[in-house]
């Protein structure tokens, strides 16, 4: 299909992926994550697509400073923070072009 | 500021929106507004704010027009190739817009001239392709109290967010670091050509609002915009207590180029004597880190030392306990040092290492110790 939209349907929650990440997804915008909480779905999200956890969280479990990260409209500090089953993951990273 | 019987046929369809009218306008014609980098942000961003009459518009941009502009720099035409991008982008605007003056600045945006190219506009667009640029405007908009409109984009993806002084987050509370290869590279990524016309559009609006003080602006509010899905996400930034530029206790008071910046943090960096680090030994929140690899570790180290070789320390960080005050150690001060500015990329505060390493320590304070 033509106009098909890249969406991965598996898994319970929506995680809408930053373009400079999109390599990890093979171009897919949003993907789907299992997980009842950040850290969770964030695990997840790694084990589908190796690698692309490290790019927003480092060593230490912090959020990388050029990286945000919301559940639906609200910003997550923690990767404590509760994702709703039908709640969207956005993943938001800096960019430089111009 | 009062209009002329040809600027107010020119703006009739600005003058016919109430909201707008004449006062608007003269606003408008009475505003000096600046656009940083004339690419595909700047291009669109500068067209309509030429068209839509404001008084004064500056262009900041040291480049040359080349080929691969063309595909979405609409200021710039085929016979422009070559010519510096103020030239071509000030003949351009003036033809769109005689009525109004343009003040090209064919510069690189540097610490050392930043705060004399903007301090003489009311109005701030940035639209460069360098994220260190990005954080020089922020930060000399936040010391000049200058309101900011910062847009970026990447392949089929844009961002929008506005900075008003003293009424919401700056970029660096957005994105308090950022490094250009943390980050993709637009030129190697490549961008869908319409992409930029979008958020352009949409800068030249928020610099017209701020002018006019019409509606609400992107304060605290970062705009993301897909093309393939053709969708707007809004979410909300707050302003952080902690931001070194425009927060409660700024680090950040003197305007310096970024690459000076990550050079000038390991001023943080406690420097210590062999008689300075033997007078801390006793605090109960030290932690000896010896980055030394481990056959020399096991030649002879300082009591109570743990070692995490350099090369391990990027992943082994989270082996120093938080809250503590590491001091790095090695043989003569070299690999300690690169071991405080990898803590310091990880948000470690303040850590100290010993200057001239165990080498000094063994001159000075135990003879004794033996050093491969």
């Amino acid at each position: 299909m033509p106009f098909e939209r890249k969406v991965t349907t598996a898994g319970a929650r929506t995680v809408r992926i930053a373009s400079p990440l999109r390599s990890y997804t093979g171009g897919a915008a949003k993907v789907g994550a299992d997980g009842a909480t950040l850290r969770e779905v964030l695990a997840d999200l790694d084990r589908r697509f190796p690698g692309i956890r490290f790019r927003m969280i480092d060593e230490q479990d912090a959020i990388r400073p050029h990286i945000r990260l919301y559940v639906e409209t609200r910003e997550v500090k923690s990767l404590s923070e509760p994702v709703g089953s039908r709640e969207t993951v956005h993943i938001i990273c800096a960019l430089s072009g111009g | 500021m009062s209009l002329s019987a040809a600027e107010r046929d020119r703006y009739q369809r600005h003058l016919a929106l109430a909201e707008v009218g004449a006062a608007g306008q003269e606003r408008l014609k009475a505003a000096r507004v600046l656009v940083i980098g004339a690419g595909g942000l700047g291009s669109p961003a500068a067209m309509y704010l030429a068209a839509a009459g404001v008084g004064t518009l500056g262009i900041v941009d040291c480049d040359r027009v080349e080929l691969s502009n063309l595909q979405r720099q609409l200021l710039f035409a085929s016979a422009d190739v070559g010519r510096p991008k103020t030239d071509a982008a000030c003949e351009r605007l003036q033809q769109l817009n005689p009525e109004i003056a343009i003040e090209p600045h064919a510069l690189e945006l540097r610490a050392a001239n930043v705060r004399a190219v903007i301090e003489d506009y009311a109005v701030i667009l940035d639209g460069t392709d360098r994220l260190a640029t990005r954080y020089l405007i922020n930060d000399a908009c936040v010391m000049l109290g200058k309101p900011l409109v910062s847009a970026a984009i990447h392949r089929f993806e844009g961002q929008v967010m506005t900075y008003f002084p003293g009424r919401g987050a700056c970029y660096r509370c957005l994105y308090p670091q950022a490094l250009e290869a943390a980050v993709a590279n637009c030129a190697e990524a490549g961008v869908l050509g319409v992409l930029p016309g979008v958020l352009g559009a949409i800068q030249a609006t928020e610099a017209i609002k701020l002018v006019t003080g019409l509606g609400e602006p992107l304060i605290g509010r970062l705009l993301t915009y897909d093309a393939l899905e053709m969708s707007f996400h809004e979410f909300p930034v707050e302003r952080r207590a902690a931001c070194a530029v425009c927060g409660e206790r700024p680090s950040i008071t003197t305007l310096l180029d970024e690459d000076a910046r990550c050079a000038v943090s390991l001023e943080r960096v406690r420097r210590l004597a062999p008689g300075a680090l033997r007078e801390v030994l006793a605090a109960p929140s030290v932690v000896l880190v010896d980055v030394r690899e481990p056959h020399e570790f096991e030649t002879g180290r300082l009591k109570d030392s743990i070692n995490i070789p350099i090369g391990d320390l990027p992943r082994r960080l989270e082996e120093i306990p938080r809250g503590a005050l590491p001091i790095f150690l090695c043989r003569s001060g070299r690999r300690s040092l690169a071991a405080c500015e990898l803590a310091l990329r990880a948000g470690i505060e303040a850590p100290g290492h010993l200057e001239g390493g165990l080498l000094a320590w063994a001159r000075e304070i135990d003879p004794t110790l033996p050093l491969d």
